[in-house]
């Protein structure tokens, strides 16, 4: 379980606040997105619950009621450009975390083979990330940020960067995994398709100060490949209800745009 | 940081494949560009000796000079201070450039010398060197590391600090200590700005120790190229000339195999 508890924070030299007391849980298991339109903070968001920022107000986050502020593994981080250390081949790049955890070499290569195997990459153990495909390469991301066995998944983006037809196999691929693994996920995109497709809800976020706006709670039943889940009516219902909830957002954050904060994302 | 993209792949392989077509003409142009240069070298150069000495009289150059027994000792008088200087200099520089960039104390306290020494020639030490430790093998010892030092310092730092912080984050996020992060991530992925330093503090040392020889000393490689000039021995200063441009080419050409050898994942090395 993800405990995230009144974070606020701000960016020196800028007025208004970037996240305003934003709190939330997910629960054991639980797959829950963050969507908003650009400056509303959710990677800001992201990177302090990851521990990658430390918040410059106040707040905490707790993972099963234990506070853990800073970078931990039991909080794994995928990211928007998959950030793969080029000078390690996949299968060093997945073993990364558990040899900074002090695994042995044999122990760490195999557990890493697995992992490897379980996202379909078993033929590319060797391969630098130079000589992988983008979707091939986040492939990789998700293998090694499920190497550490976290308790909860960050994701920043993760398939923001790749063509469709791979993003959409990759949303499928990532389903699998988390029934496998039954991780807590925490999904940071701007797309609503995909914040619906794989989400058990949705937060929509607003900026100026970033605060969370509104909850959204997706019923299509799992696991949702097994069916046309994105043709269903509650589907387009969804993205309808999302849809004008992110156009307010943007509206009304229009007129303070060139007052927002210096962070991208 | 350059992700490669499917793109990036096909561009490259388009420039290599267009290369290789190619291959046959670049060198016929290299060798015909040489040979022209030498005929017409030797032509002028017979016009008047003294000036540039030509191709044939600098080929005997080399015979006398290997035989009347002063390019070797000068040859290896200079190697020594050379070599000891630069290994030397590495030794200190790679690891106090690295340790500059991850301690902000250290880097904000002896920045103003970094800096200000590499900025002044130090062939501007030499004559207070002289009175320090003398005109032998400490001289060209001393000169070849100030000259190396700081320029190795400062690629490095700069190096580790210009670390992609996409890949920071990873070791961050997945908990790295300090020297985790600077073992995992700051050493490799400073590893083309290493090799930067490696060779600019070579051809730094290189012209240290030349100078030093030249002015000051009273063997080496540099004072016999002085020597042979008073004399008017062109063909023979040539010889020198070309000697030490052979050796320059050598170790840095070294350096970059040894840069490529030691970044398997890259397919060609970035930098100068």
């Amino acid at each position: 379980m993800l405990k995230i508890d009144s974070v606020t924070h701000s960016f020196p030299g800028v007025a208004h606040r970037v996240l305003d007391n934003v709190s939330l849980e997910v629960p054991e298991g639980g797959f829950f997105s963050l969507i908003g339109p650009s400056g509303c903070g959710k990677t800001t968001l992201l990177r302090i619950v990851a521990g990658l920022l430390a918040p410059a107000g106040s707040g905490e986050v707790y993972v099963d009621g234990v506070s853990l502020i800073g970078p931990s593994p039991e909080k794994a981080m995928v990211f928007q450009h998959f950030n793969l250390l080029p000078w390690r081949t996949a299968l060093d790049n997945v073993a990364y975390g558990p040899e900074l955890q002090g695994v042995p070499k044999k122990e760490r290569h195999e557990l890493a083979r697995k992992q490897l195997q379980a996202v379909g990459l078993e033929q590319y153990v060797n391969h630098y990330p130079s000589q992988l495909s983008g979707g091939m390469q986040q492939r990789v991301g998700l293998a090694r940020a499920l190497a550490v066995e976290p308790k909860v998944l960050l994701m920043d983006e993760p398939f923001g960067s790749l063509d469709a037809l791979t993003r959409e196999y990759l949303q499928t691929e990532l389903q699998k995994l988390c029934e496998k693994s039954k991780v807590t996920v925490l999904f940071v995109t701007h797309s609503i398709d995909e914040a619906i497709y794989l989400s058990d809800r949705i937060l929509v976020m607003g900026r100026n100060p970033g605060r969370i706006v509104r909850e959204l709670e997706v019923e299509l039943p799992r696991p949702r490949w097994s069916y046309r889940a994105r043709s269903e009516p509650s589907f387009a219902k969804l993205r309808d209800q999302l849809w004008d909830q992110l156009q307010n957002e943007m509206a009304e954050g229009e007129g303070q745009e060139g007052s927002r904060g210096g962070h991208s994302e | 940081m350059a992700i490669a993209t499917p793109t990036d792949e096909v561009l490259e392989t388009s420039i290599l494949g267009r290369a290789r077509n190619l291959r046959g003409s670049p060198r016929i142009i290299r060798v015909g560009s040489v040979l022209f240069v030498l005929a017409m070298w030797e032509v002028i150069g017979r016009a008047n000796p003294l000036f540039t000495s030509y191709p044939t009289e600098v080929a005997s150059g080399v015979l006398e000079l290997m035989t009347d027994g002063r390019l070797a000792p000068a040859l290896l008088t200079t190697l020594q201070g050379l070599g000891a200087g630069y290994f030397i200099a590495i030794a200190i520089g790679i690891p106090l450039g690295f340790a500059m960039a991850r301690i902000r104390t250290l880097d904000i306290a002896l920045n103003p010398y970094v800096a200000a020494l590499y900025a002044t020639p130090r062939i501007a030490i030499i004559p207070l060197l002289v009175l320090w430790v003398g005109v032998g093998f400490q001289l060209r010892l001393t000169i070849v590391v100030l000259s190396a030092v700081f320029p190795v310092i400062i690629n490095v730092r700069d190096g580790a600090k210009e670390v992609d912080r996409n890949y920071m984050d990873v070791a961050k996020s997945l908990a790295a200590g300090r020297w985790q992060t600077l073992r995992t991530v700051v050493l490799p992925g400073s590893l083309p700005y290493v090799f930067v330093a490696l060779r600019i503090g070579a051809q730094r040392a290189m012209i240290g120790v030349i100078v030093a020889e030249m002015t000051s000393a009273i063997a080496g490689t540099g004072r016999l190229l002085l020597d042979l000039a008073r004399v008017y021995q062109t063909d023979k200063v040539m010889v020198i000339i070309f000697i030490i441009g052979f050796f320059s080419i050598f170790v840095t050409s070294t350096l970059r195999m040894l840069q490529t050898k030691a970044s398997p994942w890259r397919a060609e090395s970035r930098g100068g």
